[in-house]
């Protein structure tokens, strides 16, 4: 499965190149950061230039006459450092949520526009985290890693070329640290980066074991499993501290060693430092310059990798960003239909036509796109306007498999879809799919009032149409049982509601679309009696004079169909009215004897 | 704690250590300035003397700067080793103490009664579980760790400050409560607002999940267009909301540069002057600028720590609340009796806690090794019935008794109570793992084969076969999605590999069509004849062949008696019967 493919991509330039069009509108800013970035370690950097002026100065010629001006100056600076830093703090953080922004945009309005072949073969926590955490680890590398990138560089550039200027002798010895620095921080952090990789893996898992263990309780109760899942919850945990602490020991041996070269390079600093000073070659302020970037130069050298590690880790997740960019709907409208009707985002209804609700196969072949044979070989099927076909067969039979092509949501391998004697891909999707009603075997409620969920079906209802629709479907019932009636907050997923009541709220959902075509998707099969046989009136009402494609587990349900087609195995093997199928003698007929013959052998007897 | 708390005096120890050479380094650049490159006579106290004159003295040392080097070295090498084990043995305390604290947690979640979980939600459970022990891990591994060493380091530093001298400490001593209670102000400000930054992160987070969850409705109802828009707009004021955010915590981080850069500036000048005047040398002016800044960022920092120990405190104290719900327990001496016997329903009632009654005076008898079938709709009471069977749900005292072969099932183990009773419930749950260790979980040592002969008779083993890494397939949540009846007939599978004296099926094939249900009811029916069998539906179909069926309404059992029987009576069984084989009879 593709969630499961190692990322191990290497994109040239860490995969930065790709990111281009979207960091392109904030150059601006991004120069202006740098520029101030610039500026403000410049600055930092000098300061201990004004700690040298008091010790040559002040302290060695024993006077205070220039203090007011060092004051200034010292003031001046720190202003100027204050001011630099804020502003490019502030540019920073604009672009990094600016740029997250913007990918989190594109990538959620492509999403829109995949087909279902992707979200079957990526899970919805997947997608998810594609468009949550990917888009923001981006953002935070265009913005603060540049600025911690020109900042850590700019910082060192400016301190070698004071201690060049003050005294090159000295200012050589502290360029022979940086590499061996820098060279075991990149030893050890490789190593550190690694644990941690490990140490979020189980930290996942852990998390995970909580959710079952929570989530699952009943079952875990009612099996008496707690013993078995204690003890695969103390293996994580265990798992855990050891790694945890291993990376705590290359983490600290990591710090140890930046501190010791540090430490080395403030001994050298002494050493030949003190010599020169004795020497009356330079000066003690001079000196106690050298001492104070001595300590203070570690910090810059340890961020400066930390950045590196950053970037090449990010690669990851620009890698998997761009890949889902680049992925290409299965299901797409040719540029001459977009050119008629327009697209997903941009629609020209005006050049919609009216759709009537005739549906024909013709000469259908199909095949999943990550099947492995054709589910539909050469399929032909009339279905004229008003037509209630319903789609029977055992569990996992492949029912869906008509209906997903119905409402286009994959293209026939070979044949075509005729909608109104016309081929579906001459008119595009969103077309078609105004004129569908949809029904899930699980129904899917989104959070909001229950009048922002209605008016999923239209836009532009009234509360009229709304309680219109509810009545068609016998359910005005469910907005007494609610506090605030239509303006009641049904919850993510509709937590509130039963799952029956939810039902008939995507019922009357999908019946305020006014559709031509119906589909119903096993919406009969989980609740009571009572809210079935109010469904099954409510159902008869309502595919009056549409089109309709019924899947159903219970053939009480189809026994009025037009058209009943019979799946096995993914395949369409018998199609017909109810009595000729039971005529036919064939598989429809033993599923449905086998039903009720039992049944009618006890009520004789 | 216990376990822990060793490696946590050992951390205390080495940071002490770790600070304590933190101050030596700057005392030999002072010492070195004055004393070595200048003129001025040393002062330290007596043993300090002692190791300068065994170093050769100060003349020695001016001609030999790098024994001074060698001194800097070896202090800094001892103090990195110290730095070390300060930092490994902290660590060390801290995930011992979280492994520990992790799987006490999870121990008693597993105790917790159902009632519990009802009662709280999951999102908020697992959070605890999660996140707030999260934030008692970074506490104990960074910010305690750092706390142990600001704290000693401050008074060091100021203990050397003094030293060299007390009126410029005192100043420095000046600026720190303003620094800290800054910092803590920022802090206190700044923590409610990235509160409310996860939670507008949350609302747009929900938003991509609903989408993707009803990819189907969406699609199918044209809404692509509304739904982006509705995504974009959350998206610009979560964004706004964080740059406004970021604005402030800029201007925090260079209003603390500005105010700490003047208190650098205030004790140069003094510094200087105290130099001028000759209160103070060079080198104890470095020396005292250095302690200054080692000490500078430390205390700004305290401010987070502060903060971030009221966070702690608050996350500790959500955690707290489920440490002491009260688990699930026993009677003293529960007994663990043969469960084979008859099982007696006398006079059971059953209220929610909110005080809607589910069950009234239930009475009923099943006889061991007999099949029996409740059927009743929706908030009938039959679902709480068999909870109360399997003591999901206590019984509370004087609401009636639940025997079986005799025995009050409040006087048994729960355990031993459960793992006898096989329950199928209506939406099972699978765990992440494989198929074949789903199958077997409650009972490992079972075999490939009787996995798989318990899937036979499930009707499972044909669609598993299906998938391309068969019994290997992983399931859960983070594995192949199963639908709703593979799911059941999964559960049904596990009970069966258990073989319990009894067993219940809770609407367990609710969502496997007729022509699968009648397979499995009738494999189960062949291989079940030793056990106690009630099937709980609302499909006549299903519990018509029991032995017994009783019908349930509103909490209450209003018919019973064989299929036959309750058909002749003509009552709510009959009602029932009728309107699920409408319009069949004609037919056939």
């Amino acid at each position: 499965m593709s969630r499961d493919r190692k990322e191990t991509v290497r994109l040239p330039w860490f995969g930065i190149p790709q990111l281009f069009p979207y960091i392109r509108k904030y150059r601006k800013t991004l120069i202006l950061m740098i520029v101030l970035g610039l500026i403000a370690s410049v600055a930092d950097s000098i300061m201990p230039l004004f700690t040298r002026y008091a010790i040559n100065h002040f302290i060695a010629q024993k006077t205070l006459d220039t203090m007011p001006v060092f004051i200034g100056l010292y003031l001046l600076t720190a202003l100027i450092k204050m001011a630099a830093d804020i502003t490019s703090l502030n540019r920073a953080g604009e672009i990094e949520m600016s740029v997250n922004r913007d990918l989190r945009n594109a990538s959620f309005r492509h999403i829109q526009t995949l087909s279902f072949s992707y979200f079957n073969q990526n899970s919805v926590g997947y997608i998810h985290a594609r468009v949550m955490s990917d888009t923001g680890k981006i953002g935070e590398l265009v913005a603060w890693r540049m600025m911690d990138f020109v900042w850590n560089v700019s910082y060192l550039i400016a301190v070698a070329a004071v201690m060049f200027a003050l005294n090159a002798r000295l200012a050589v010895l502290f360029l022979l640290i940086i590499p061996a620095a820098a060279a075991v921080i990149s030893y050890f952090g490789r190593k550190y980066m690694a644990l941690n990789r490990e140490i979020r893996e189980v930290n996942s898992k852990i998390t995970g074991n909580f959710n079952e263990g929570i989530t699952g309780i009943r079952s875990i109760k009612t099996m008496a499993i707690e013993s078995v899942m204690e003890t695969d919850f103390c293996r994580d945990t265990e798992k855990m501290r050891k790694v945890s602490v291993r990376a705590a020991h290359y983490n600290s041996l990591l710090q140890t060693t930046m501190s010791t070269v540090g430490s080395i390079a403030l001994a050298l600093v002494l050493w030949r430092g003190g010599i020169l000073t004795r020497e009356a070659v330079i000066e003690v302020g001079t000196l106690s310059v050298f001492i104070s970037y001595a300590v203070g130069m570690m910090d810059p050298i340890e961020m400066l990798v930390d950045t590196f590690a950053g970037v090449i880790s990010i690669q990851a997740n620009i890698e998997r960003f761009t890949r889902l960019m680049n992925t290409e709907s299965d299901v797409a409208d040719t540029p001459e239909v977009i050119e008629r009707y327009g697209d997903t985002f941009h629609p020209k209804k005006e050049n919609w036509e009216e759709l009537k609700g005739d549906v024909e196969f013709q000469d259908v072949s199909f095949q999943y796109p990550d099947g492995k044979e054709l589910v539909l070989d050469h399929f032909s099927l009339k279905v004229p306007h008003g037509t209630n076909v319903a789609i029977v067969g055992e569990t996992g039979a492949g029912k869906s498999t008509l209906v997903n092509l119905v409402c286009r949501f994959y293209e026939p391998t070979r044949g075509q879809i005729l909608i109104d004697g016309r081929n579906a891909r001459e008119r595009s999707q969103l077309w078609l799919h105004s004129n569908i009603g949809y029904v899930l075997q699980t129904p899917h409620l989104f959070s909001g009032t229950v009048r922002d969920n209605l008016r999923y079906g239209k836009n532009d209802a009234t509360d009229e149409e709304i309680l219109e629709a509810l009545r068609l479907v016998n359910a005005e019932g469910i907005l007494d049982k609610l506090a605030n009636g239509l303006d009641s907050e049904i919850g993510e997923g509709g937590d509130q509601l039963s799952t029956g009541e939810k039902q008939m709220l995507s019922f009357a959902r999908a019946i305020l679309a006014d559709p031509r075509i119906l589909v119903l998707d096993e919406a009969t099969s989980s609740v009571d009696t009572v809210t079935e046989k109010m469904i099954q009136n409510a159902i008869s009402t309502v595919i009056q004079g549409r089109t309709s494609f019924v899947i159903a587990h219970r053939l009480s349900t189809v026994i009025d169909a037009d058209v009943i087609l019979v799946v096995k195995d993914g395949k369409i093997i018998e199609q017909g009215r109810h009595r000729e199928l039971m005529r036919k003698k064939g598989f429809y007929h033993s599923l449905y004897t086998r039903q009720f013959e039992e049944a009618a052998l006890n009520s004789m007897g | 704690m216990r376990g822990s708390i060793r490696y946590f005096l050992l951390s205390v120890l080495f940071t002490l250590l770790v600070s304590l050479f933190d101050m030596i380094n700057p005392r030999i650049i002072s010492f070195t300035v004055d004393s070595v490159i200048g003129d001025v006579a040393p002062a330290f106290p007596a043993p300090v003397m002692g190791m300068i004159q065994a170093f050769g003295g100060v003349e020695y040392l001016r001609n030999h700067l790098e024994a001074i080097a060698a001194a800097v070295a070896l202090t800094a090498l001892i103090r990195a080793v110290c730095r070390y084990f300060w930092r490994y043995y902290n660590a060390k305390g801290a995930e011992t103490f979280m492994e520990r604290t992790r799987n006490t947690v999870f121990h008693h979640l597993m105790t917790l009664p159902t009632s519990w979980f009802g009662s709280h939600h999951t999102g908020d459970i697992i959070q605890r579980c999660t996140s707030d022990m999260e934030t008692i891990k970074v506490f104990l591994s960074e910010q305690l760790a750092s706390l142990f060493r600001i704290l000693p380091m401050i008074f060091l530093a100021f203990t050397f400050m003094y030293h060299i001298h007390a009126g410029l400490t005192g100043i420095a001593a000046a600026f720190l409560p303003v620094i800290v209670g800054y910092s803590l102000y920022f802090h206190r400000r700044v923590s409610g607002a990235f509160r409310k930054a996860d939670v507008e992160e949350g609302k747009l987070s929900s938003i991509a999940q609903e989408n993707l969850t009803g990819v189907r409705v969406v699609r199918a109802f044209g809404k692509e267009q509304y739904e982006t828009e509705r995504f974009e707009s959350r998206n610009e004021t979560y964004t706004a909301y964080w740059i406004r955010l970021m604005r402030l915590l800029a201007a925090f981080w260079c209003s603390g540069d500005l105010l700490t850069a003047a208190q650098i500036l205030i004790i140069t000048c003094l510094g200087t002057k105290y130099c001028v005047e000759g209160s103070m040398t060079a080198g104890g002016f470095i020396a005292f600028l250095t302690y200054n800044t080692m000490m500078i960022w430390p205390v700004r920092m305290l401010g987070r720590i502060i903060t971030n120990l009221s966070k702690t405190g608050v996350s500790l104290q959500r955690l707290q609340e489920i440490m002491t719900a009260e688990p699930e327990q026993d009677r003293e001496n529960a007994l663990c009796p043969d469960l084979s016997g008859d099982i007696v329903f006398d006079h059971v009632s059953y209220a929610y806690e909110t005080g809607v009654d589910v069950l009234k005076d239930v009475s009923m008898t099943i006889r061991a090794g007999s099949t029996v079938g409740i059927l009743g709709g929706t908030g009938s009471g039959k679902s709480t019935l068999m909870y109360l069977l399997d003591r999901i749900y206590p019984l509370k005292e004087k609401e009636g008794k639940i025997s079986i072969g005799g025995v009050d099932i409040q006087d048994m183990s729960a355990a031993w109570l459960r793992s006898h009773i096989g329950m199928v419930l209506q939406e099972p749950y699978l765990f992440s793992r494989s198929l074949e260790e789903n199958i077997r979980i409650a009972s490992p040592s079972t075999s490939h084969s009787e996995v798989r002969d318990a899937a036979r008779l499930a009707a499972l083993d044909e669609s598993i076969m299906k998938f391309e890494d068969g019994y290997e397939t992983y399931v859960g949540e983070r594995g192949v999605t199963l639908s709703g009846g593979q799911k059941q007939r999964t559960a049904i599978a596990q009970m069966l590999v258990r073989k319990p004296s009894v067993m219940v099926f809770d609407d367990s094939l609710s969502a496997v069509d007729t022509e699968t249900d009648a397979k499995i009811r009738q494999a189960l029916s062949e291989h079940t004849a030793d056990s106690t069998v009630i099937l709980v539906a609302h499909r006549i179909t299903t519990l018509m062949h029991a032995d017994e069926i009783f019908v349930m309404d509103k909490g209450r059992i209003k018919e019973h008696g064989t299929h036959q029987e309750l058909l002749d009576q003509g009552g709510i069984y009959r009602r029932i019967y009728d309107l699920q084989m409408a319009g069949q009879e004609a037919q056939t």
